[in-house]
């Protein structure tokens, strides 16, 4: 085994030991192929605002920020009523309410999908885990004893075409939160093909001037 | 211009600098692309005090506005994403970059004689960085932060007799709270001024003794080359490729080293279920926890760190070349690195059975290494002598033009 | 290099031009990364968002002034009795620093909104009984905002506003939010 292979390798055990050290403690979350659009984010936040704002607050998102997911002006009035839409969006239900209903300050949901490893899947499985016993008890797989009651009546769903579109709408509050999370991704994704495309041509470039000017080493 | 220049020159030596330190310093022309890693260190530091600066301008030291501000510079502030982004990222290209630098030194031998300056100046800089980094970590103020912050400064509960009294002084309370998060700003705004002070002592001492290089016998004057134009263009070909791999995880995997808690903000009263440092500190959060005893832990794993410094006196051994001519070396070489990824992975993953025993053997195995070195090496060089050295190293030795000799002690 | 590249002059040229390529692609990136860095140190999303302000005119009584905050400076809505709206409109000679009539300041007579800092040095003036006094340096404005004496070189600015109902204004531009 020559010097180069055995440093490949090493740099490469090196490097699986650490990645498989974080992906291991990824439970099995759903697998879904998310349709990130502008259309379902907007169709998300309906929900989300219909739903989950009637305990969870979006303290890191402002109503002006609906202007980027595709509302119209029109339609943010209705939702802030008169507050400024410089102001983030809060629960409908007061906190101190919330928190006597559930033993706890129920978490702001701006940030959850960053804050839980495999973001919207995580989300997207925590909600369809609602089960029901032969008791009717109702509880979660993914999260036992979780203090939130099904939002979305996910366990008591009764065919296939509720269960169709429960998951449809699940699936846009969970595209809707990752937006929440991380509204500058896709401006941040843009960027980064330009910056790489960029510093491609300019590696080559300073390639080509290194060999140009090793050349005359002779 | 020319007037001017004359002017200065007068005053200061500044085309003598340029010209001995910059442009024609003289340089082995046969270092290889893992030479490029000082050069790259330096670049992450400029990036990181340019990307600390602008971010600071934006970051509130307050335990109450903290976790806030840092998303007010993810979502308010023109491009602070980005800045952010690269600050968080630069950290782990920094110790990415140490690391290879660090293992170029070792697997070429460039710590040995006359050397040592440099290695010992680059060590502190390492504990410089990791202080910094540990500061650094707190400020975001989220769980992980808090909890980081709380195991480590517990660690200090080991110093013998005031233990309690100066985990209580570091942190200025009972527990992790605003008056730590103050300090905690100031000194990671305060440790790259001791960081470039000693980056320039490590460049000065470099320029006293040059670069080593891999055949690890000093050229001779005629295989040296002018530092301008080959290695500023073997350099800035370095740092393109570096740049691309670091502009990656920037725009498309950001949050790969940011440990999901830490979007929590900070909670006194809830340790999150799995507590782990930056990637970059598991190999020594490895052999902390591989010793059931609470100082036993802290001097084992302050000890993993410093005990690079001893390098100089470990290695007998005065055959040139380090790892490349000697086999043993080598050996021992690919076994630390292959021990240290074991530490790693050991440090990022729950204790539980195996493991356990995995992270006491590698722990063990790390320090065995250290401590067998001095005879081993004195070993291998005898062995060596008798058996003779490789071609290629008589033949540098014998050409007259280098300086230096080596005899075999037999 | 010279000594090298002088061999071969064509190699040279090459190089050259290679050297002047690849200088003028990484500026342009240097510059470009300077950007954000700058970019950074501008008024935030949020700071942006602040920069209209609606003010209630119900509650300002005839005579009254309001001072309120439009982007962290103060401006000054003067509800003007007929009194005052006809002594500065009659007697527009009186200032000649800054020559400007009435009715171009104002969109509705009895209704004066100003920038409430001095266009000297940027202090508030104080409201006197007809007219502002700036306490820094004695600048004095009429009714109408208009310096009448002292060094302010400019009348008092005007913010830009509109009149959302009789008795509501909006102050500052309104971005267009595509």
């Amino acid at each position: 085994m020559n010097q180069k292979t055995m440093t490949f390798l090493l740099f490469g055990s090196f490097l699986f030991l650490t990645a498989n050290s974080r992906a291991s403690s990824d439970v099995s979350l759903a697998e879904v192929d998310f349709d990130h659009s502008v259309e379902n984010i907007k169709s998300g936040a309906q929900v989300a605002m219909d739903v989950c704002r009637l305990c969870h607050e979006f303290k890191y998102i402002k109503y002006r920020n609906l202007l980027e997911i595709g509302f119209n002006k029109d339609e943010v009035d209705v939702l802030r009523g008169d507050m400024p839409l410089n102001t983030s969006i809060l629960s409908t239900t007061k906190p101190e309410i919330a928190s006597k209903l559930f033993g706890m300050m129920p978490p702001d949901l701006s940030l959850m999908a960053k804050a839980r490893r495999g973001g919207a899947r995580y989300i997207y499985t925590l909600l369809t885990s609602y089960s029901m016993d032969a008791e009717e008890h109702v509880d979660n797989k993914l999260f036992p004893g979780i203090k939130m009651p099904d939002p979305f009546a996910y366990a008591i769903r009764t065919d296939d075409v509720r269960q169709k579109e429960l998951d449809q709408r699940i699936e846009n509050v969970s595209v809707f939160l990752q937006w929440t999370s991380d509204p500058k991704a896709k401006e941040r994704r843009r960027t980064g093909y330009y910056v790489i495309a960029y510093l491609i041509v300019l590696t080559f470039l300073f390639y080509l001037l290194k060999r140009k000017v090793w050349r005359t080493l002779k | 211009m020319s007037k001017l220049l004359n002017w200065v020159d007068a005053r200061f030596p500044l085309s003598e600098f340029v010209k001995q330190d910059l442009t024609g310093y003289p340089t082995p022309r046969n270092l290889s692309y893992w030479w490029n890693f000082g050069f790259l260190a330096g670049f992450v530091l400029v990036l990181q005090v340019v990307s600390g600066l602008f971010l600071a301008m934006h970051y509130k030291p307050d335990a109450s506005l903290a976790f806030e501000s840092i998303e007010h510079i993810m979502r308010e502030v023109n491009y602070g994403w980005l800045i952010r982004y690269i600050h968080s990222t630069g950290a782990s290209a920094f110790f990415a970059v140490i690391f290879i630098h660090m293992a170029r030194t070792l697997y070429y031998g460039s710590y040995r004689a006359p050397r040592e300056l440099m290695w010992w100046t680059g060590q502190g800089l390492l504990l410089l960085l990791m202080a910094t980094a540990f500061f650094g970590y707190l400020l975001p103020w989220g769980q992980m932060s808090y909890w980081g912050a709380q195991v480590i400064t517990n660690l200090f509960r080991a110093t013998p007799f005031f233990g309690d009294e100066i985990v209580i002084w570091l942190r200025g309370g009972f527990s992790i709270g605003d008056a730590t998060l103050t300090r905690f700003f100031v000194l990671h705004y305060f440790f790259p001024f001791l960081i470039i002070g000693l980056v320039l002592i490590h460049l000065v001492a470099l320029h006293t003794v040059k670069s080593s290089n891999p055949s690890g016998i000093n050229l001779a004057a005629k295989d040296n080359i002018p530092f301008h134009p080959y290695f500023t263009a073997k350099d800035l070909y370095g740092l393109g490729v570096f740049l691309i791999v670091f502009c990656f995880f920037v725009f498309f995997s950001p949050e790969f080293f940011i440990e999901a808690d830490n979007n929590i903000p900070a909670n006194p009263l809830k340790t999150p279920a799995h507590i782990v440092p930056e990637w970059y500190f598991l190999p020594f959060y490895a052999i902390l926890r591989s010793i059931p005893d609470l100082l036993g832990g802290v001097v084992a794993m302050g000890l993993s760190v410093v005990i690079f410094a001893a390098m100089p006196f470990l290695d007998r051994s005065h055959i040139p070349g380090g790892a490349r001519y000697r086999p043993v070396y080598r050996i021992l070489f690919y076994i630390f690195v292959l021990d240290f990824a074991v530490l790693t992975y050991v440090g990022a993953v729950p204790p539980s059975g195996s493991l356990v025993v995995i992270g006491q053997v590698a722990t063990f195995i790390y320090f065995a290494l250290f401590a067998l070195l001095p005879f081993i090496s004195k070993a291998e060089e005898k062995w060596l002598c008798k058996r003779g050295l490789p071609a290629e190293v008589e033949e540098l030795l014998k050409s007259k033009s280098s300086p230096d000799k080596f005899n075999c002690p037999l | 290099m010279s000594d090298e590249d002088s061999k071969d002059p064509k190699e040279s040229g090459r190089r050259h031009f290679l050297e002047t390529v690849t200088g003028v692609v990484a500026g342009a990136g240097v510059c470009g990364a300077a950007w954000p860095f700058i970019s950074s140190m501008n008024p935030t999303t949020d700071v942006l968002a602040k920069s209209t302000s609606e003010v209630e005119l119900g509650d300002i009584a005839v005579g009254e002034t309001k001072t309120v905050d439009w982007q962290g400076k103060p401006v000054f809505i003067l509800h003007r009795t007929p009194e005052q709206i006809s002594e500065v409109r009659n007697d527009q000679s009186a200032q000649t620093k800054d020559p400007e009539q009435d009715e171009k300041r104002v969109q509705k007579p009895q209704w004066l909104v100003v920038v409430g800092l001095c266009t000297h040095l940027g202090c508030v003036p104080l409201r006197k009984d007809k007219g502002w006094l700036c306490p820094c340096h004695g600048s004095f404005y009429d009714d109408s905002g208009r310096v009448l004496r002292g060094p302010a070189p400019k009348n008092l600015i005007l913010p830009p506003y509109e009149f959302l109902s009789d008795n509501k204004i909006l102050i500052g531009k309104v971005e267009e939010q595509s």
